[in-house]
């Protein structure tokens, strides 16, 4: 029989193997007996070379037909089979629970403090950071709150030993920041931990505080209200106003205590015809204490009482329970998982 | 400070409504935090006027009486009191009303008789402790005109809405009905009344005679004065005394006592009576304690003062804490006919140092030490002795005996108008500078020489206006701070700012972002723990920052170390049933260091702990339930280390240290030798006090140190090697207490050639062999200019090997 015999039988066996083949597997099987390196086809395009001279190309060039004819035959092959068991191979479910690394999280207060720090990092304030553990006059006595003055008493305060004592407030930042950089102008914020000897369901003897302090020349009160405007917006949405009391804070002057709208009644002061639980009724919010630099604070640190600027100071605790709906402060410090994974 | 309106409206004619005036005061800086209703049980509670007043039939105790009530038929109402009689105006709570206490009046018979109500006492009232008879409103209050079916708490005039408001600090002239009554005619612009004087109370003459008053000097009382009222008698207050002094939250004692905490209250100017027959000799002194002196005080506790106290002195010793508590020698009793009023200025830092030494907050001593205001002080002396005089039924002397060593020094303040409008933000009209100082009490003067526009005398009762800061404050405050307009102010920067590397503020934003981002949840715990807590963790004495004044014992350390609070965060959990924890905290731990940087004797070091407890994954399907172990853990320090661009630390086992008083085992941390750490098991004995029935896994890493190495790590690109490398594995049958990382360290140290890496490839534990385990070690050679034929490679591989086994107990 003639190679070319042998080269067209080939493609009729391979016809029927493959009528034969039900499954994948049995094709390749077949594709490695007619196509593979030693296959069918190879070893009879092996004997090529002891064929005459002069019939060496029509055999090659039946070859090639029958080797496109046969991939051709196989590709089919497949393509039937693929289809036929499309939906029947190995179940894929989607649904099944996915091989989850474990979730971590931000504290709350930590999401606010870093929301906080960004939207002034924003306006162009350095943040900044110092001790828990104060110094008398770091913590007051700079702050123009004179030794046996009743102002002291606003904050009960933790100490270590006589002049050394748990921050009340981030204010002695104010401080720290005003000595290190020895001249105006400076814009810093100093988040971190303070500390009140105080402790009930409203009141957590360490607490969070974010200070603000921008000095420089012109420095005024509008813009200590623009500033807070911005803070506040950013913080809670467009719609957010405050609103500005006049209080006193032994190291600001003017000093202004800072309400904002109430996030649940948005101002109105009741919800569904109710008073707001949250308000109380007045349709504010209390959040930040703030005023004018005090010159006196400005003589502690040797920078000229008749440089002007502005200083703040929030709650982050109160900002979070506002932000976030939680209600009672003591959640913050149990570190309840159950609270801790919601965020 | 709560403030009665009606008390309010003797001074100011204020005709708005509470809560209006709550708002007005609340913009001027006085925040009103609640409005109370103090009458608020008797709203129900009517005038009646008994028509007629027969027996009982049935008792003898008992009356029927008919009350018109201003309704269309008199009410008939049994009544018990023996004082009920016909023609009297009296309180009727109807049937139906309820009075305080929540007693609801139901219509009753009462041994056969119908009543329709009651006829109530002080008692049943809420306005005394007086249950002796029914309350008789014209005897209450003379002079009143009673019309029946009024309510009753209107009809007598009783303070029906009291603000609290909360006074801050600088203002101690607002501790007073007239400082509030100032503020509301300032913001309303009504006219402000001062109490007269109606001098029939007054007897002539000198009234001391060789009466003698010594005060030591100026600095301790600037001004003390003395009134002497005699001829009285003591009893109980007018009832419309007793009755406002209650709603204000003063408990009523007896006339010659509550008229000083009246006048007091009023006026803002602290007073005190002596019982003028118990002092001895005849002389007051006003003088600094002796040494070891001690003085029963009014409350009956016996005080040790200090050379420090002010004290007031007869001929043989103390009888007063000067601004602080009267002595219990000299107090106002029962008997008491003669009283020896002192109206007078204490040193306020001294008043206030007194005060929180021997605890006694009182109303004195909390008005002297914010400041009183000295020019006030002989009115209201002298309307104390008037009133008492007219209460008491006495006569007092017409002088007092007086001495001001000190008299008030008030400062005249340049202003400056182009300064307040800058630091305000606002043009200010000189007009509204001008009036505005005035309506407060200032004068003004213009400043000739124009450095200033001018010069400002704040009033007496101000003692917080002491500079231009403070006059720009009072302009910004009745401008309405709320009505200054917002501006975005440019942030000023300075080029030296600029460059500098990253804030330790950064980078522990970064910690704790990579620490959520490797399935950690931040704990945020107490930087205080109690001593027990850390004794019990082992935790040494020395060092630990305790705190003088702590809420309570759980409280009274700065932690050293973060695994408290993570312990605890750990028990809650558990508590709570939860299965597996991984929790992580980034803050500062405590130790005394005299060398503080921060001029404090302590050290703060941040720290980054970590806390690994009971499942590995969420234990459902596709994970099984696996516990963490030290692997755990330590993968999440290294894998720290390798975020921050840090060499692999070491981790050494040892069995001193901070970390080894509570775990067991404990690894220290190293890096080039420097301890950045430690980590392990808690303490198998000490987990049960945590609820852990697994293995509780700690972690402390040493932030600041880490810090300073990450900031001198630079980023930079290594190309990758041209040529291939060649592994060969090596597998070392070693003794199980023999650790991996001294086989590590002795294939370095035969300084293998080519070698780029040594990595443990698989461990095993033969089964039914615990003495033995399999290590596999795939060692990586390359030549960094040639590919490595497998015959040197082979040789090296050989090599390690040989030297392994001559050099540690294992074998091949």
């Amino acid at each position: 029989m003639g190679l070319i015999s042998e080269l067209e039988s080939l493609a009729g066996e391979l016809e029927s193997a493959l009528g034969q083949a039900v499954s994948l597997p049995e094709v390749e099987e077949l594709r490695i007996a007619f196509m593979g390196r030693k296959g069918r086809l190879a070893e009879l395009m092996a004997s090529l070379r002891e064929a005459p001279a002069e019939d060496r190309p029509a055999i090659g060039q039946k070859a090639n037909a029958v080797k496109l004819a046969i991939s051709g035959m196989l590709e089919d092959r497949i393509a039937v089979l693929r289809a036929q068991s499309a939906g029947r191979e190995d179940f894929f479910d989607p649904s099944l629970p996915g091989r989850r690394p474990p979730a971590g999280s931000l504290h709350p207060i930590t999401l606010v403090l870093n929301e906080i720090c960004s939207i002034f990092e924003g306006l162009g304030y350095e943040v900044v950071s110092g001790p828990e553990a104060e110094t008398d006059f770091h913590n007051f006595a700079a702050l123009n709150f004179p030794a046996n003055h009743p102002a002291r008493d606003m904050q009960d305060t933790l100490y270590i030993a006589d002049e050394v004592l748990l921050r009340t407030h981030t204010s002695p930042m104010q401080v720290r920041s005003m000595l290190e950089r020895k001249k105006p102008p400076l814009a810093v914020i100093a988040p971190g931990k303070v500390y009140r000897r105080d402790s009930d369901i409203t009141h957590s003897p360490m607490f969070h505080q974010v200070e603000g302090l921008l000095v420089g020349k012109d420095v005024s009160l509008a813009d200590l209200r623009g500033t807070l405007a911005y803070l506040v917006r950013k913080l809670f949405g467009a719609e957010a106003r405050v609103r500005f009391r006049p209080s006193f804070f032994p190291f600001t002057e003017p000093s202004a205590e800072v309400d904002v709208t109430c996030i649940i009644c948005r101002g109105a002061g009741e919800t569904a015809g109710e008073p707001c639980r949250v308000c109380k009724g007045s349709g504010w919010l209390e959040i930040l204490g703030s005023g004018m630099v005090d010159p006196n604070v400005f003589k502690a640190v040797g920078f000229d009482e008749d440089c002007a600027g502005f200083a703040f100071g929030m709650g982050v605790e109160r900002i979070a329970m506002l932000k976030y709906g939680i209600g009672d402060l003591r959640l913050f410090f149990e570190n309840d998982m159950r609270l801790l994974a919601q965020f | 400070m709560l403030l009665s309106l009606q008390w309010l409206r003797e001074f100011t004619p204020y005709e708005g409504t509470a809560k209006d005036l709550g708002e007005r005061l609340t913009m001027l800086g006085l925040e009103v935090e609640a409005l109370n209703r103090p009458c608020l049980d008797m709203e129900e509670t009517l005038v009646g006027l008994v028509r007629e007043c027969v027996r009982h039939p049935d008792s003898d105790h008992l009356s029927v009486c008919k009350v018109d009530a201003g309704g269309p038929e008199a009410l008939q109402i049994v009544c018990g009191a023996p004082n009920v009689a016909v023609g009297q105006y009296v309180a009727v709570a109807p049937e139906g009303s309820s009075l305080p206490g929540g007693l609801k009046i139901k219509k009753a018979k009462l041994r056969g008789v119908l009543s329709q109500g009651m006829i109530c006492s002080e008692r049943e009232l809420g306005l005394s402790e007086d249950h002796s008879g029914i309350l008789v409103l014209q005897e209450a209050m003379p002079g009143r005109a009673f019309t029946p079916g009024r309510k009753a708490a209107e009809a007598l005039g009783l303070d029906l809405e009291v603000l609290d408001i909360g006074v801050t600090p600088n203002r101690p002239d607002c501790l007073s009905v007239l400082g509030l009554a100032r503020e509301t005619a300032l913001a309303f612009d009504l006219p402000l009344k001062v109490p007269s004087l109606e001098r029939d109370g007054l007897e002539g003459g000198e009234g001391f005679g060789d009466f003698a008053l010594e005060v030591e000097n100026g600095e301790i009382s600037p001004l003390y004065q003395l009134r002497l009222i005699r001829h009285l008698t003591a009893g109980p207050s007018p009832a419309w005394m007793r009755w406002r002094l209650r709603a204000v939250g003063q408990r009523p004692i007896s006339n010659l006592v509550d008229v000083t905490n009246y006048v007091m209250l009023e006026l803002g100017q602290p007073l005190h009576s002596f019982d003028f027959d118990r002092l001895r000799g005849r002389l007051v002194r006003v003088a600094r304690a002796a040494p070891g002196e001690r003085l029963v005080t009014l409350d009956g506790q016996e005080r040790k003062l200090s050379p420090t106290d002010i004290t007031i002195r007869d001929a043989e010793g103390p009888i007063a804490l000067g601004g602080v508590m009267g002595g219990a020698s000299t107090a106002i009793d029962g008997d008491s006919r003669t009283v020896l009023l002192e109206g007078a200025i204490f040193n306020p830092a001294i008043v206030r140092r007194t005060s929180r030494r021997l605890n006694i907050f009182s109303d004195a001593a909390y008005r002297f030490e914010r400041g009183v205001d000295q020019r006030m002080t002989a009115f209201a002396l002298e309307r104390a002795a008037l009133l008492l005089a007219g209460l008491g039924g006495g006569k007092a002397a017409s002088v007092p005996l007086s001495l001001e060593l000190k008299p008030l020094a008030i400062p005249r303040l340049p202003l400056r108008r182009a300064r307040a409008a800058a630091l305000i933000g606002i043009p200010l009209e000189a007009e509204f500078c001008v009036s505005t100082l005035r309506r407060l009490g200032c004068a003004v003067e213009e400043e000739k020489r124009k450095e200033a526009d001018w010069v400002v005398t704040p009033p007496s009762w101000r003692p917080d206006l002491e500079r231009e800061a403070d006059l720009i404050e009072e302009l910004a405050r009745v401008y309405g701070v709320d009505r200054v307009p917002e501006s975005i102010p440019a942030v000023p920067h300075t080029l030296d700012q600029a460059g500098q590397p990253e804030s330790r503020h950064k980078f522990l934003a970064r910690v704790k972002a990579w620490a959520a981002g490797a399935g950690l949840n931040e704990a945020v715990t107490f930087s205080f723990v109690g001593h027990r807590e850390l004794d019990f963790l082992a935790l040494p004495r020395q060092g630990r920052v305790g705190i003088k004044n702590p809420l309570n014992a759980d409280l009274d350390v700065l932690r050293p170390v973060l695994a408290p609070g993570l312990l605890n965060a750990l028990r809650h959990n558990l508590a709570q049933r939860a299965a597996g924890l991984r929790f992580f905290e980034v803050a500062a731990a405590f130790s005394e260091d005299p060398q503080s940087p921060y001029g404090t004797g302590v050290r703060e070091e941040a720290r980054l702990g970590f806390l690994l407890y009971g499942d590995r994954y969420a234990a459902s399907w596709p994970r099984s339930s696996e516990d963490a172990d030290y692997l755990d853990l330590k993968g999440l320090v290294e894998q720290f280390f390798t975020c921050l661009g840090l060499p692999a630390p070491e981790f050494v086992r040892e069995a001193t240290g901070e970390g080894a008083a509570y775990l067991d085992p404990a690894v220290s941390l190293r890096l080039n030798r420097e301890e950045l750490g430690s980590l392990g098991r808690l303490r198998p004995d000490l987990a049960g006090s945590f609820y852990a029935k697994k293995e509780v896994w700690l972690a402390e890493l040493l932030l600041d140190k880490i810090f300073a190495l990450s900031s001198k790590v630079k980023a930079s690109f290594v190309p990758w090697p041209v040529y291939p490398p060649v592994r060969r594995d090596l597998t070392v049958i070693a003794p199980a207490d023999l650790e991996a990382g001294a086989i590590l360290a002795a294939i370095h140290a035969v300084r293998p050639e080519y070698l780029e890496e040594a990595r443990l490839w698989d461990l095993y534990q033969p089964e039914g062999n615990t003495r033995e385990k399999h290590l596999t070690w795939r060692l990586t050679f390359r030549h960094p200019a040639r590919t490595l034929l497998d015959a040197e490679v082979d040789g090296i591989r050989d090599k390690v090997a040989k030297t392994l086994v001559e050099k540690l107990a294992v074998r091949l």
